[in-house]
C-alpha cells in the first residue's frame, strides 16, 4: 500500500468484512431497520439508525392520533389522519423512504467496506424537517393571504398620536325610561317641549332578549331636537347603573339626525344579566340616544398621561431594582472572587456555594421571578422591583466578582512596600482597580433593569409593561402604540446615555 | 547594613525558590543580583521587605530581624526599603501625582490618608521628586496614558517618597527598551552617589551590570554560585557569565541587543 492511500483510508474508516452477504444486510434491516447495518460491522450507524427510526415512527403515531383523536384502532386512524391533514401523507412518504433507504444503505454498507454511505442522512433529515413542519403547524398560505390583517393594528402602533391628543366634549343627549317587563301599568312616553332633544320610545316597556337568542321586545325611538348630521350613539343605562351601548348585529348602533335634528330607528331590547339580588318585580330601564361634539382646545388625553406616568414609574422601578440590587452585590461578590476566596478549603466552599446559588438564581428569568413576587407582595411595582432585585444580585454579583478577581496584584505589593496598612493598600490598590467596572456594570444593569421592567409589567409587575398589556387585550391599539413608542424612546435615550457614561470610566 | 544569614524559602507547592543564602550589603553599595529567571532574584528581593515570609534564615537590617517583625513594627521598616518593579506596578487608574504620593502612606496618619489627605510637606516632596525625575508635567494624567519608561519613573519617584535608606529594584529595566534602560539606572546610580541610598538590584544584561554596580552576587536555582568586587565583574568574561546564565546569555551594546556569539566584543 503506497504512503498515499494510507493517508486516505484512515484506519477508523474502514470495517472489518461484513458479517453477511449485502443482499442479506439489506432483508435484515427491512425486518428491523439497521440490523443489516450492525452485521456488517457499522455497529454504531445500526444503533442509530434504529432509534432515530424508532422516534420518528412513535412522533409520526403521535401526529395521526392528534388528527384523528375520535378515531379507534391504527388503521382507521391513520386513514382519517390523511384525510383531515393532507400534509401528513407526504410525512408518511417520507417515512416511508427512509425505511426503504436504511435497507439500500445496509446493501451498501455490507458491499464495499472502504466506502461510508451518507445518502440515508439526507432523507432522515428530510422526515424531520417534514415532522417539524406538521409540528409547527407551519402555514405559510395563511401568512401570505392573511398578511393585510396585520396592517390596521400595526399602523395604530407605528403611528398612534391622534390617541395623545383629546378635546374637551359636550355631550348632546335625551333619555326615555323603559319599564321591564310590562305591567299593563305603563310610563306616559316623553313629550316635545321647546328646542330641547327629546327621544321618543315606543312601547314604553318590553321585555330582554334571553340567553338562548329568544328576541326581546322591537322599540321604535323617535329623536327629534338632535344636532343635524352628528353621529348620534344609542346607549342604556341598567338599574343597576351599568351604561352600554345597543348593538345591533355585532355593530354599535349609530344614527345620523336629518336636517331638523329628526330620526327614528328600531332596535331590540338586549340581553343583560341582572345580579341573583335583582328580585323585584319591574325595573326602570333608560334608553338613550347621545351627541358628542369637540370642543375647546386640545390637550393631552389621559391616555397620554397614563403612558407617561406609567413610563416614569418604569424608570424607577429599574432605578430601585439596581439600587437595592447593587447594595446587595457588593458584598456578595467578594464571597464570589477566587482569587479573595482561594485560601482555605472552607472559603473555598463558600466560595462554590455563593458561586452555584448566583448561577441558579440568574438562571431562573425575571419574569418568573415576578411571578413570585406577585404572589408574595401583590400586584404592582413592589413585586417587579423584587423580581429585577433578585435577578441583579446574581448578574452584578457575576460581574463584579469577575472584575475582582481580575485585579492586578502589582499594585498591592507595591502599596504593600511603602510600609502601607492593610485598609490603606486596599484604599490605595484594590479600590481604583475595581470601581470603574463596577460603575460601569451598575450603569449597563441600570439599563437592563430598565427594559426588563417592561416585560415584568406583563405579569403584573407594575410599570409601562402592565399597561400595555392591558391596552392590548382591550384591542387599544393606539394607546398600546403610545406606549411602545415610549419605551423605544426610553431604551434608546438610556442605551445611549448609559454607553457614553461607560466610556467615559472604563 | 543589611546582613542575610542562611535564608531559605520553600513555596507551598514544595518548590524551592532559595537555598542557605547568606551575604551582606554594606551601606552605599550598588550591588546586582545576576541570574535566570526562575533562579530566586525576585523571591530574595521580596524576602527583604517581607512581601514574601522566608521558610528559615534571618534578615538582619540595621540591627533588627526582618524576618520576625509583624504589624506595625514591621511597616515601620518596610518603609526605610523603597522598591522598584519590573512591570512598575502602578495603579494605572490612579493619576500620576497619586502615584507617587502613596509612597507617602507608611508615614501618613491612615484616617487622613484614606481620605486622601497628605500634608503640605508631603505635597512638596511629590513634585520636588516629580521634577528630580523630569515627569513634574505628567503629574495629573493617569498613570496607563504614561509610556513605559515615564511609568518607571514614577516607580522611582515613589520609592523616593518614602525616603529610604536603601531601594529594591526588581528586575527594573526589564520591560524597558535599552536606552530607556540606561536612562532609569542613571537615576539609581544618582541615588546611589548623590544621595548615599543602598541599591539592591536584579539585572539580566552583562554590560549593565558592568558599568553600574559595586558588587555582584550570582544566583542559580536558589543558591549563590558567584561574588565578585566591581574589579571582579569588570574582568568578566562572557563565558565567566554563560556559566551564570547558561546559554541565553544576553548583551545590550550600545542600544542593540544581540547574541553573545555574535557580539562577543561589544562596548560596555
Amino acid at each position: 500500500m503506497s504512503n498515499n492511500t494510507k493517508k486516505l483510508a484512515h484506519k477508523d474508516d474502514i470495517r472489518q468484512p461484513s458479517l453477511v452477504k449485502p443482499p442479506i444486510a439489506a432483508v435484515l434491516s427491512l425486518i428491523l431497520p439497521g440490523l443489516g447495518q450492525a452485521l456488517a460491522r457499522a455497529m454504531r450507524r445500526g444503533l442509530l439508525l434504529l432509534l432515530t427510526i424508532a422516534s420518528i415512527g412513535g412522533l409520526l403515531l403521535w401526529r395521526f392520533k392528534l388528527t384523528a383523536p375520535r378515531d379507534e384502532g391504527w388503521v382507521n386512524i391513520i386513514k382519517k389522519g390523511w384525510h383531515l391533514d393532507p400534509f401528513l401523507i407526504a410525512v408518511t412518504v417520507l417515512f416511508a423512504l427512509l425505511y426503504i433507504w436504511i435497507a439500500v444503505d445496509a446493501y451498501a454498507i455490507a458491499k464495499d467496506r472502504t466506502r461510508t454511505p451518507i445518502g440515508v442522512f439526507f432523507v432522515l433529515i428530510a422526515v424531520f424537517f417534514a415532522l417539524g413542519w406538521q409540528i409547527g403547524q407551519i402555514d405559510i398560505v395563511t401568512l401570505i393571504t392573511q398578511a393585510d390583517e396585520a396592517g390596521p393594528p400595526l399602523g395604530r402602533v407605528a403611528w398612534p398620536w391622534e390617541k395623545a391628543i383629546a378635546y374637551e366634549q359636550s355631550i348632546l343627549a335625551a333619555s326615555a325610561d323603559i319599564r321591564v317587563p310590562c305591567t299593563g301599568n305603563e310610563l306616559a312616553p316623553n313629550e316635545i317641549a321647546g328646542s330641547e332633544p327629546v327621544l321618543i320610545a315606543t312601547p314604553t316597556c318590553g321585555t330582554l332578549s334571553t340567553q338562548d337568542g329568544e328576541a326581546g321586545t322591537i322599540l321604535h325611538l323617535e329623536g327629534h331636537n338632535f344636532a343635524p348630521g352628528e353621529d348620534t350613539a344609542i346607549k342604556w343605562k341598567d338599574p343597576i347603573g351599568n351604561i352600554f351601548r345597543q348593538r345591533q348585529e355585532g355593530e354599535y348602533v349609530v344614527v345620523i339626525p336629518d336636517a331638523e335634528g329628526y330620526f327614528e330607528t328600531d332596535i331590540i331590547m338586549p340581553y343583560r344579566l341582572l345580579p341573583p339580588s335583582a328580585t323585584d318585580p319591574f325595573y326602570v330601564w333608560v334608553i338613550f340616544g347621545e351627541q358628542t361634539a369637540d370642543v375647546g382646545a386640545a390637550h393631552l388625553s389621559d391616555d397620554f398621561k397614563l403612558v407617561v406616568e406609567k413610563m416614569i414609574e418604569t424608570i424607577f422601578i429599574g432605578m430601585m431594582a439596581t439600587f437595592f440590587g447593587v447594595i446587595l452585590a457588593v458584598p456578595v461578590s467578594f464571597f464570589a472572587a477566587r482569587n479573595l476566596m482561594s485560601a482555605s478549603p472552607i472559603t473555598l466552599a463558600v466560595y462554590y456555594l455563593v458561586r452555584g446559588v448566583l448561577n441558579i438564581i440568574r438562571s431562573i428569568e425575571p419574569i418568573i421571578w415576578a411571578i413570585i413576587a406577585v404572589i408574595v407582595v401583590g400586584l404592582g411595582p413592589f413585586a417587579g422591583i423584587l423580581a429585577l432585585v433578585f435577578h441583579s444580585i446574581a448578574a452584578l454579583g457575576k460581574l463584579y466578582s469577575e472584575a475582582i478577581e481580575s485585579i492586578d496584584p502589582g499594585p498591592i505589593e507595591a502599596i504593600q512596600a511603602t510600609g502601607a496598612t492593610w485598609l490603606q493598600t486596599v484604599v490605595y490598590a484594590v479600590v481604583p482597580q475595581i470601581v470603574p467596572p463596577f460603575v460601569s456594570f451598575t450603569i449597563y444593569r441600570w439599563d437592563i433593569n430598565v427594559r426588563m421592567s417592561t416585560i415584568i409589567g406583563l405579569v403584573g409587575g407594575g410599570g409601562i409593561g402592565f399597561l400595555l398589556v392591558q391596552y392590548i387585550r382591550i384591542l387599544d391599539y393606539r394607546s398600546a402604540g403610545m406606549a411602545v413608542w415610549f419605551i423605544a424612546i426610553t431604551v434608546a435615550i438610556l442605551d445611549y446615555v448609559s454607553a457614553e457614561i461607560r466610556a467615559r470610566f472604563v | 547594613m543589611l546582613e542575610i544569614r542562611n535564608l531559605t524559602k520553600i513555596y507551598d507547592d514544595g518548590t524551592v525558590a532559595l537555598k542557605n543564602v547568606s551575604f551582606t550589603v554594606n551601606d552605599g553599595e550598588f550591588l546586582v543580583v545576576i541570574g535566570l529567571s526562575g533562579s530566586g532574584k525576585s523571591t530574595l528581593l521580596r524576602c527583604i521587605n517581607r512581601l514574601i515570609d522566608p521558610t528559615e534564615g534571618e534578615i538582619i537590617w540595621n540591627g533588627v530581624d526582618m524576618a520576625q517583625l509583624q504589624g506595625e513594627e514591621l511597616r515601620k521598616n518596610r518603609r526605610q526599603i523603597g522598591m522598584i518593579f519590573q512591570h512598575f506596578n502602578l495603579v494605572r487608574r490612579s493619576t500620576v501625582l497619586t502615584n507617587v504620593l502613596a509612597g507617602r502612606l507608611g508615614y501618613t496618619p491612615q484616617r487622613n490618608s484614606l481620605l486622601g489627605r497628605f500634608s503640605e510637606n508631603d505635597k512638596q516632596k511629590a513634585w520636588t521628586a516629580l521634577r528630580r525625575l523630569g515627569i513634574e508635567d505628567q503629574a495629573h494624567k493617569l498613570a496607563r496614558e504614561l509610556s513605559g519608561g515615564q511609568q518607571q519613573r514614577v516607580g522611582v519617584a515613589r520609592a523616593l517618597m518614602q525616603e529610604p535608606l536603601m531601594i529594591l529594584a526588581d528586575e527594573p529595566v526589564a520591560s524597558l527598551d535599552p536606552v530607556l534602560a540606561h536612562s532609569i539606572l542613571q537615576y539609581l546610580e544618582a541615588l546611589n552617589q548623590e544621595d548615599g541610598m543602598t541599591v539592591l538590584c536584579s539585572l539580566h544584561y552583562l554590560d549593565l551590570v558592568q558599568q553600574y554596580s559595586t558588587r555582584v552576587i550570582g544566583l542559580r536555582d536558589g543558591e549563590i554560585v558567584y561574588h565578585g568586587s566591581r574589579a571582579d565583574i569588570r574582568a568578566m568574561t562572557d563565558e565567566e557569565f554563560k556559566d551564570i546564565y547558561g546559554e541565553e546569555a544576553v548583551r545590550v551594546s550600545a542600544g542593540l541587543e544581540g547574541n553573545l556569539n555574535d557580539n562577543a566584543e561589544g562596548a560596555a
